[in-house]
């Protein structure tokens, strides 16, 4: 069990940027699109049998050819001034039937992962995900950022359209990050290593959605690109987002005129949705008991409707 | 490893095969092939893996009016060329489960090759004859085992249990075969003795078992005398089973209604 490495490239002075898939699959989406983009190579990956299930066998004329597994790869690429690192997993590992990471093989890949930035001398390792929050579907979500320690706190608060938790509204510097990419920072922290999560903001009626949110991953990218200082052509997202939003608009007409749905719960939604349209994305805030939970359970019930046709036989 | 693993006996092996069977199995296949064996050969329990580590333990399981944690047991008897297991199909650390399994195979028996037996769960009819599908990991062992009249399948998809040991034997070096015969979908939920005997009949050549498998005889002919009776008095049931019979797909609704109908009808004595 631990790492293959195909080859052990020298970098310098690289940072780490993770992605695996969550809420909006915002920051697998910025990292896969990072590496997309710089044509980073592929150089090494997490054994996966001691964390997923495989879940693909090709046979062939009776013969067991291939078992595949949820891949945990690791790539580079060189600008020469600040490398890059970067690690993309195809799944969270759980030990129950969960999207994020629990227990002891999400702890165990935590410090795999660190394994492999310690060894290439990664000086930050940066994870990337969704915060779900009360912002309309129409604004530019920010990035909330949270370090690992209080001394990255300033280096943070250079980027452009990155909030500290403390800034947000109600939250008082607290809250919690799920799955692996809150585990990965606390891992790091017990062995001293710098890490910032990078969330992009995302409405909390889409939490449940089965669409990417590529407006959130396009805002986290635009951080990293200052953290490499260099450009990064964003313009691509451009008809994904425009995809994305026509996607909830339907949805949410959809769920407005679904008369099983009481009428009370769809005027609530309707009502909070223009509120936040109004408000602007100043306004962000975490979701809090004003959000019934009869809604979200209503809304969630659509979203699995729509996720019923893409399931695989098993 | 050693927390995991509990031998009772020590039974005197050379280079034996291991067959194994999961208790979760369309038409009750592996279960029944593999008490049977046992029964056959006068097998006991040499050696269990303990649940902890691989499956909810919220509670115990109530089967036949008993209960029970889930077992994985290995068999051996007086044959010191073959060796059997049974188990329940692992909830979680799946690779780990496998691995122990081959662990004790490879390490401790020293076994040269694996079979498994599953039923294949098919849109046929039970009065049709039977194919057994085969699944190798090595081209050597499909080459030994051609004459046996096993056909080969060619499949991309989520895996079996059966895949994945496959696989984990295959990066040990250890060749296996994986054994599928066809099961009426509308047997799944209940026996298929058909299955059995083909499943048998081939271990019986292959292991020379001399085993006798009159019971088997008698046990399909019990069968189908029950689901001819069933034919006789449900017009439904008659139509669909005739289709199947001249090859042609039922709705999915038709085959809910058989796979219900059947299965109920087996159930009730006499």
């Amino acid at each position: 069990m631990g790492i293959r490495l195909y080859r052990e490239p020298e970098l310098v002075n690289p940072v780490m940027f993770c992605g695996w898939p969550g809420i909006g699959n915002i920051g697998i989406l910025a990292v896969d699109t990072l590496r997309k983009m710089l044509f980073a190579e592929e150089f090494g990956e997490i054994e996966p049998w001691d964390f997923f299930d495989p879940r693909k066998v090709v046979i062939t004329d009776g013969l067991l050819e291939d078992l595949e597994f949820p891949k945990s790869t690791f790539f580079f690429y060189r600008t020469g001034k600040r490398d890059v690192v970067l690690f993309i997993g195809d799944e969270q590992p759980a030990e129950e039937e969960t999207v994020y990471a629990r227990g002891e093989k999400a702890y165990r890949m935590s410090h795999l992962v660190l394994d492999a930035s310690e060894k290439f001398g990664c000086r930050t390792i940066y994870t990337s995900g969704a915060a779900v929050t009360k912002i309309h579907h129409s604004f530019k979500p920010r990035v909330w950022a949270v370090p690992n320690t209080p001394e990255l706190i300033d280096t943070m608060k250079d980027y452009k359209n990155t909030i500290c938790v403390s800034e947000i509204e109600g939250s008082d510097g607290q809250g919690s990050i799920s799955g692996l990419n809150g585990l990965l920072l606390g891992v790091a922290r017990e062995r001293e290593m710098n890490a910032i999560c990078l969330m992009g903001e995302i409405p909390y009626y889409l939490h449940g959605a089965p669409w990417p949110y590529p407006k959130a991953s396009q805002a986290v990218l635009e951080v990293f690109s200052e953290i490499l200082e260099m450009t990064i052509d964003v313009s691509q997202f451009a008809e994904m987002i425009q995809q994305t939003e026509k996607n909830i608009e339907e949805f949410l007409e959809n769920f407005f005129q679904t008369e099983t749905i009481p009428l009370e719960v769809r005027s609530k939604l309707r009502d909070e949705i223009e509120k936040l349209k109004r408000s602007g994305p100043a306004k962000s805030e975490p979701t809090g008991e004003e959000v019934t939970e009869l809604i979200l359970e209503r809304i969630d019930e659509l979203f699995k409707k729509e996720r019923k046709g893409d399931e695989r036989p098993h | 490893m050693k927390d995991l693993i509990k031998f009772t006996l020590q039974p005197e092996l050379e280079k034996p095969s291991l067959i194994i069977g999961w208790r979760e199995d369309p038409g009750r296949l592996g279960p029944n092939v593999i008490n049977y064996l046992n029964k056959t050969m006068m097998n006991r329990s040499f050696c269990q893996i303990s649940p902890v580590d691989f499956f909810s333990l919220g509670g115990v399981e109530i089967k036949g009016n008993v209960a029970r944690l889930p077992e994985s047991r290995f068999y051996a008897g007086v044959r010191n060329d073959l060796i059997t297991f049974l188990s329940d199909f692992p909830h979680f650390n799946q690779y780990t489960f496998l691995n122990t399994i081959l662990d004790i195979a490879q390490d401790y028996c020293k076994v040269e090759e694996v079979y498994t037996v599953s039923g294949l769960v098919s849109p046929i009819a039970h009065t049709i004859p039977r194919r057994t599908f085969a699944v190798y990991n090595e081209p050597a062992l499909q080459e030994k085992l051609r004459g046996y009249g096993l056909r080969d399948i060619s499949y991309e998809g989520p895996p079996h249990l059966n895949s994945y040991l496959l696989w984990a034997a295959q990066k040990r070096g250890l060749r296996g075969v994986s054994l599928w015969p066809q099961i009426p979908f509308y047997l799944a939920a209940s026996e298929d003795p058909q299955a059995v005997r083909l499943t048998l009949s081939f271990l019986n050549r292959r292991f020379n078992l001399n085993a006798d498998l009159k019971e088997w005889n008698e046990n399909i002919k019990e069968q189908y005398v029950k689901i001819s009776r069933l034919r006789a008095r449900n017009p439904e049931v008659q139509t669909f089973i005739e289709r199947l019979e001249t090859g042609l797909s039922l709705t999915e609704a038709e085959e809910m209604k058989l796979a219900e109908e059947v299965p109920k009808f087996l159930r009730k004595k006499g």
